[in-house]
């Protein structure tokens, strides 16, 4: 009896034992990841958070994507890394910059316009820390803590001429490109295509018009002819580097699929000034009185005064966009958009600067440039046959939120789990998405089964 | 032997799942299992209280006893769509019982009761990392299980036709846990559920034998709603978020499906030792729409929750046969198909259903008349299926396997 049971309990051991699945079927098809080299912006750099630092950079799409190539051959991927994890990201002031950290969310007490505590708190992007200008500046231009020649060559503002400028790594170019670049009269496409790429990756020409965007302006976009010259001297460039090398190459985002762009306009209406019939009245004087009659106010909800990019004065329309920068404080405590109450005896007209709002008319201008820039890439990619991430139709699908094993996304700022604290960069999570949509393509185009990244495997936003 | 024994026991100890079609556990009598897991048209013992109460009034003696214990060794794997990745099921050991006395105080009147536990799903999944599997975000760990009470009266008409009725009084916990995808300084954030219940059913049924040899069975378990009030909720999330997710408490929803079994069986052959039956097992699965969360304390992140099941009924087809070697010794067999009544769009790791052929085995010896000690197994061939939960987006191929010995007592006099 006793050796039956043992006789029936060995059997069922063992036939339960054995419930193996055959593991993925990686596949290159003939590709050949040797020497990946990812040539793009603050996107391929994994920049985040309004700042380069470490684990940003360890967590970019270029890294995550060659970190999937290992499994059909690829090789090492070296990434100048900056060696903080708190970060520098700086703004051009007259005669150099002012630098910063990468901003984390952060619970930060809410002031009344006194600037006294009213007793709540708001979660906030905030500086991780505060250290002086030379430490930051040191940070910046120290070396890479790994030696080059560097696989990925992102360079956060590069836009797509910036990428042929020779001297784009010298004292007058970009820091973020001096810090590793291989002369300072090299030019990125240079350090690039010396590496001789088996494959390789460019995205490039988001800051042809998030420069300007960023900017709250239509003035600084990059005509769409000298675009189409460029572009395919660049992929060209990179085609004919050596190794006849195989790519990948990305559309541009519009920018009404980045929070930075959509945020504020959610929360405060392009109308958010209410008016009696004697407010409106007094305004009304105000306004005729410093010489801005055009503007007339009315009872009941008004929309927001801001100065054009011609130095004019207009009323805001339904569907202009505020941009995150926008001083919200400025606008509760001072009357900003309306009249500077702090004024006296008299208010004072108080336009919103134009930088800080997109209207219609410049938003149309930016996204017929993303379209003609997007038909190019389409053009040469096919022309060249290259792969083709549609980043831009990808992104659109996110605003309405996607959802990957569980975990909800969207382009929505901090609760969308995709971007970063500056609305413009991914963070990780988000950067994993995109990893796996530039090897859906790649996959799609060559016939390659590239397994794909994890996603929960990488963090959203961490909170505090 | 038996050292190898214990170390094959320690090292794939696997995990429990429900088997089959969805979270119902069709082990009710050591004798039954054998021989394909048949019984709506059988009246061997007391367990004719679970398969057919009309069954229970043509047992033959006055006093009758069953008493058994199955050992589910399960085993899962699970490999991601798209994704180099594997996760399997961890090893967990699940051990559905019964218990079965029916007395006769006349010849034609039976009462007794059926203690059991029909339905039942404990399973945890793992990865080479540890517990942070991929589908973290839709189940990291889950128990649940169902016991019911089934006071019986069965009454037969000549040894023609019998009726007989229980009511069902059943017993449920749940405890499960997830991760939530929000991230602090110390990861993802948390949810343990944790609650019990009780409700009431009847289990009903007729049994005829209309000729020599031949018996038929027809036998309703009707559905209990396994309603969890008040289960504790536990959130762990990051403090600028924990206004959002207080702890809390939470009213967890779920049916057990009815079931409707025609049965037929025939023995023949010297002293009717050969028995061959057919059992059809009708399972009101669509009555799974969903497993809902209803938690007490709402906010902008909590709130009435539906997990969409989208279950459709099946038809469990099953075939038996026994053969009494001697007066000692009796053999049985078995096959069953139990086809899953969850579609490709929503295959859950938490209930990773897989449609099922099972084959048995079984026997029993007799020491002395009356009593026996019962052995059965159930292999289950564990497909593969691949699909995709598509309100979570977690897709993937799932494969499990189960092997289940059973071992039980019964006793007649």
């Amino acid at each position: 009896m006793k050796k039956i049971l043992f006789i029936i309990l060995s059997l069922a051991m063992l036939t339960a034992c054995e419930r193996k699945i055959d593991e993925f079927a990686a596949s290159a098809n003939g590709l050949d990841f040797s020497k990946f080299v990812s040539v793009g912006n603050s996107m391929t750099a994994g920049y985040a958070d309004g700042a380069l630092y470490l684990s940003g950079q360890q967590n970019s799409i270029p890294n995550i994507m060659a970190t999937q190539f290992k499994t059909v051959g690829g090789g090492e991927f070296t990434q100048p890394l900056i060696g903080t994890e708190e970060g520098v990201g700086f703004t051009p002031i007259p005669g150099g910059i002012y630098c910063y950290t990468k901003r984390v969310l952060t619970i930060v007490p809410d002031m009344d316009c006194y600037g006294n505590p009213v007793g709540t708190a708001s979660l906030k992007p905030a500086f991780s820390s505060n250290p002086d200008q030379a430490t930051l500046l040191q940070q910046l231009f120290a070396p890479p803590t790994v030696a080059g020649p560097y696989n990925n060559m992102g360079v956060p503002g590069a836009t797509l001429q910036a990428i042929f400028y020779p001297g784009y790594g010298s004292a007058l170019g970009n820091p973020y490109f001096k810090r590793f670049a291989t002369s300072a009269t090299t030019s990125v496409l240079k350090d690039a295509m010396a590496q001789q790429p088996t494959f390789f990756y460019l995205w490039i020409g988001n800051n042809d018009v998030l420069a300007s965007a960023l900017a709250g302006s239509d003035l600084m976009l990059t005509p769409a002819d000298t675009f189409a010259k460029y572009y395919p001297m660049a992929t060209g460039a990179l085609l004919a580097s050596g190794k006849q090398p195989k790519g990948v190459v990305a559309t541009i985002p519009d920018i009404t699929s980045i929070p930075f762009f959509t945020t504020i306009s959610k929360q405060l209406p392009w109308n958010g000034v209410p008016l009696s019939a004697t407010q409106a009245a007094q305004l009304n004087a105000v306004y005729s009185l410093q010489g801005h009659s055009e503007i007339v106010w009315k009872e009941g909800l008004n929309p927001f005064v801001y100065q054009k990019e011609n130095g004019t004065l207009a009323q805001m329309q339904e569907g202009d966009l505020f941009l995150l920068t926008l001083p919200t404080d400025s606008i509760k405590c001072r009357g900003m958009g309306i009249a500077d109450t702090t004024k006296h005896p008299m208010p004072y007209v108080y336009p919103i600067p134009g930088k800080f709002v997109l209207d219609k008319a410049e938003q149309a201008n930016i996204k017929a440039h993303v379209d003609q820039y997007n038909t190019i890439i389409r053009q040469v990619a096919a022309t060249q046959n290259l792969a083709v991430a549609d980043m831009n139709t990808y992104l659109k699908s996110f605003t309405s939120g996607m959802v990957f094993d569980g975990i909800k996304v969207s382009t929505t700022f901090v609760t969308g789990g995709l971007f970063s604290t500056d609305g413009v960069h991914l963070n990780p999570r988000g950067n994993c998405i995109a990893a796996n949509y530039f090897i859906q393509a790649i996959n799609a185009k060559y016939g390659s089964n590239i397994p794909q990244a994890n996603v929960t495997n990488y963090p959203g936003l961490i909170f505090p | 032997m038996r050292r190898i024994t214990v170390l094959l026991l320690f090292f794939c100890l696997a995990a429990t799942t429900s088997f089959g079609g969805g979270y119902q556990v069709g082990l009710h009598n050591v004798r039954n299992i054998g021989m394909g897991l048949i019984g709506t048209s059988l009246s061997y013992d007391a367990s004719s209280l679970f398969y057919n109460p009309g069954g229970a009034a043509f047992v033959n003696e006055k006093w009758s006893f069953s008493a058994g214990v199955s050992l589910i060794f399960a085993r899962g794997t699970y490999q991601a769509k798209d994704v180099n990745y594997q996760a399997t099921l961890k090893h967990e050991l699940n051990t559905p019982f019964y218990f079965y006395a029916a007395f006769k105080p006349t010849k034609n009147l039976s009462v007794g009761i059926a203690v059991d536990a029909p339905y039942g799903n404990r399973l945890a999944w793992k990865d080479d990392a540890g517990d942070n599997w991929k589908g973290r975000y839709l189940i990291k760990d889950i128990s649940f299980k169902a016991i019911t009470y089934q006071p019986t009266i069965s009454y037969k008409i000549k040894d023609i036709i019998g009726f007989g009725v229980g009511l069902v009084y059943a017993t449920g916990t749940v405890d499960m846990n997830k991760a939530i995808p929000l991230q602090g300084v110390n990861g993802d954030g948390t949810l343990n559920i944790k609650g019990s219940t009780s409700s009431f059913g009847f289990n009903a049924g007729i049994m005829v034998h209309p000729d020599k040899g031949w018996s038929l069975g027809l036998n309703y378990r009707s559905k209990i709603e396994m309603n969890v009030k008040g289960a504790d909720a536990t959130f762990s999330v990051p403090q600028s978020l924990s206004s959002n997710f207080p702890n809390n408490k939470v009213d967890v929803m779920l049916p057990l499906p009815a079931n409707l079994d025609f049965g037929a069986s025939y023995e023949f052959g010297k002293n009717n030792q050969w028995m061959i039956g057919i059992n059809l097992c009708y399972v009101f699965w669509s009555t799974y729409d969903s497993l809902v969360f209803n938690f007490e304390k709402k906010t902008a992140a909590v709130n009435r929750t539906a997990t969409p099941a989208l279950y459709v009924d099946q038809m469990i087809e099953r075939i038996g046969v026994q053969f009494k070697a001697s007066k000692v010794i009796t053999l049985r067999a078995g096959g069953y198909y139990d086809p899953s009544p969850v579609s490709n769009s929503y295959l859950n790791p938490q209930t990773p259903s897989l449609t099922e052929i099972g084959v048995t085995g079984g026997l029993s010896v007799y020491p002395f008349k009356g009593f026996s000690v019962d052995a059965s197994f159930l292999y289950l061939m564990g497909g593969k299926r691949s699909g995709t939960y598509s309100p979570d987006n977690f897709a993937g191929t799932y494969r499990t396997g189960f092997s289940i010995p059973g071992i039980g007592l019964s006793y007649s006099f």
